[in-house]
């Protein structure tokens, strides 16, 4: 430790932020790749094909599959298509939600669809590293931790916050590396501390789970019930009474007026006069995350048994926070907001990273062998957890439409692929200087992103809803182009560079 | 429309508030500016922050507006961050963007 308050929390701000801005930026990047997490899916699913059929006329194909194929069965679902994926689900059973069978919404017919990690995988790495779930969510937890002492130590020890808010000095080493870091930490200082604190707010009664412990002895379902969450008694004298299903087309309208957009529709003992229909909202219809809310409708009469309920005021503070985070209110817009923003913190963690080797290059390259060991090891980290993270990412998309659709346990396969990519690029990263190895693997990463149109137009029939991810794939490429160019010609770009400023400045 | 005019605004409140620097006025113009303008330029910013501000809680509803405010404010300021070593010039012609829109808006 160091003398001053202001050198400990500049030692803790490079030591914490290299070990953990490790798995930070992974989280990160995967955290804003989740942002689009449906469109990935959809990209990854080619089979689904983009239609413009409204929510009823799907609902409608959907009833009439569950009618015909599962007429006894006691719960049906049907997920629906909306805004951001056109696939058609159903599922009968008891208790089934989500997955199930994928419809041509035309049709109504059963479509084959290739098992895929999609684009789900992006966000369920996000908050568990792909570890079981609950030791997932606890790593996580801890590092969104360390990333809020980050932010905090790293507004200590930026001395001026104010002075320097919109300085960037690029061409210069060190000096734009901590600019852009500084820059990209400052300006969007608001969303870093959000976004962190959010997350963590998310998994509120995982991490702290006291109170529901000692009022509830540990049921969350229960404290849940008391927040107002009422469940509708089943009459049991009218399970054995045949009735048919009320029209949806005015339950659905009803709902949709009330809640937006519909994600799925569940229906309970279809067919007798006991049955009700349950029409749950997708997620953004308010800031408060809205999960788990339904509209339930008498399934016979088609009268509204139960409003979606109120949350009270320390549900909904917890709600808000974690919609805040999951970012599914406001529409593309506000997605895009969102998404751009986290690219920026990415590349915060990125640069901060680098900043960590850039500073100490000169003062290793005469230090003993052993510090020129370990010197070495953390620049290997830090390409493969960089850039090789991003190479995965992409990888990821690759092996999606490039592993063959027959394929047992396609999905992990998949997954393996992810983590094979970013393990080589570990192995490449310690063979090779390092300056080689950031050119070589962002330059294959660009290729991989720039190339993504061209092998979604050769592995599966041109769908126009994938343009945008593919057009967005394209401009990230072509960004890692640069930087990779930037790696392999950083000295002839010097001169110029300063002969221009001083041009400009000269005027 | 309105979403557009919220990010126009926190732009041009961003670029005056940087201007308003001494140090980031004599990088786009080489001198120094006159106090009285070093003053307007930030009152400008403020100002055009503020409406911002207001044009994102009309667009959006006064929720939601005010996320996408400091989203939007935040990237504004990066982006004055980044073009204003590289092209200065087309960094401050940008503003044009605002009469343009309230020309759009006003069609």
């Amino acid at each position: 430790m160091k003398n001053t308050f202001t050198q400990s929390m500049a030692w803790l701000h490079t030591w914490a932020g290299l070990i953990f801005g490790w798995l930070l930026f992974a989280i990160f990047a995967t955290g804003t790749l989740a942002v689009f997490d449906s469109e990935i899916d959809n990209w990854m699913r080619p089979e689904v094909r983009s239609h413009d059929l409204t929510q009823l006329q799907a609902a409608q194909r959907g009833l009439a599959y569950l009618t015909q194929h599962a007429p006894g069965a006691s719960n049906w679902n049907i997920s629906l298509p909306d805004a951001r994926s056109p696939g058609l689900q159903v599922a009968s059973g008891e208790r089934r939600r989500g997955g199930g069978t994928a419809l041509d919404p035309h049709t109504g017919e059963p479509i084959e669809v290739r098992e895929t990690a999609g684009g789900s995988f992006f966000f369920r790495f996000h908050f568990t590293l792909n570890l079981p779930r609950n030791w997932g969510i606890f790593v996580v937890g801890a590092l969104a931790i360390v990333m809020l002492v980050g932010l905090v130590s790293g507004i200590v020890i930026h001395k001026k916050i104010f002075k320097e808010f919109f300085t960037f000095r690029p061409g210069k080493g060190q000096r734009s590396w901590l600019d852009f870091h500084n820059a990209s930490a400052v300006l969007l200082l608001p969303f870093h501390l959000m976004i962190t604190y959010t997350g963590l707010v998310i998994f509120l009664l995982i991490y702290m789970p006291a109170a529901v412990d000692a009022l509830f002895e540990g049921d969350n379902q229960a404290y849940y019930k008391a927040q107002g969450e009422q469940r509708l008694l089943t009459p049991r004298a009218a399970l054995k009474q045949p009735a048919a299903l009320v029209d949806l087309a005015p339950v659905l309208a009803s709902a949709q007026e009330r809640l937006g957009a519909i994600s799925s529709i569940g229906i309970s003992n279809p067919g007798t006069a006991a049955a009700r229909i349950e029409v749950r909202p997708t997620l953004g219809y308010r800031i408060a995350l809205s999960k788990g809310q339904a509209m339930v409708f008498d399934g016979v009469s088609g009268e509204l048994l139960r409003d979606v309920p109120d949350m009270r005021p320390a549900v909904l503070t917890q709600r808000v926070m974690a919609g805040l985070h999951f970012a599914q209110f406001g529409g593309y817009p506000m997605r895009w907001l969102y998404f751009v923003c986290a690219l920026v913190s990415t590349a915060m963690i990125g640069t901060g990273l680098v900043l960590f080797c850039v500073k100490r290059r000169r003062k290793y390259a005469s230090a003993s062998v052993s510090a020129q060991r370990w010197y070495k090891v953390a620049e290997s980290f830090n390409v493969a957890f960089v850039a090789g993270l991003m190479l995965a990412c992409a990888g990821l998309l690759w092996a999606n439409r490039l592993l063959p659709v027959e394929l047992a346990q396609r999905a992990n396969w998949e997954v393996k692929a992810f983590f094979a990519v970013w393990l080589l690029s570990l192995l490449h990263a310690g063979l090779r200087p390092a300056q080689r190895a950031w050119a070589e693997q962002l330059g294959l990463a660009a290729v991989l992103c720039i190339g993504l149109p061209v092998l979604g137009a050769l592995t599966a029939q041109h769908d126009p809803a994938h343009r945008v991810l593919e057009a967005t794939s394209v401009v990230l490429g072509g960004l890692l182009a640069y930087a990779a160019w930037r790696c392999v010609a950083p000295r002839e770009e010097k001169p110029a560079r300063k002969r221009a400023t001083v041009a400009v400045e000269g005027q | 429309m309105l979403m557009i005019g919220a990010v126009v605004f926190a732009y041009v409140g961003m670029l005056a508030l940087c201007l308003g620097l001494e140090r980031h006025y004599k990088q786009v113009w080489g001198r120094a500016p006159a106090p009285w303008l070093r003053v307007a330029l930030r009152s400008a910013g403020w100002s055009a922050l503020a409406i911002s501000l207001w044009v994102s809680g009309v667009a959006w509803g006064w929720a939601m507006g005010p996320v996408a405010w400091f989203g939007g404010i935040s990237l504004a300021g990066f982006g004055v961050a980044m073009l204003l070593p590289y092209w200065p010039r087309a960094m401050v012609w940008l503003a044009a963007a605002l009469p343009l829109w309230g020309v759009l808006l006003a069609v």
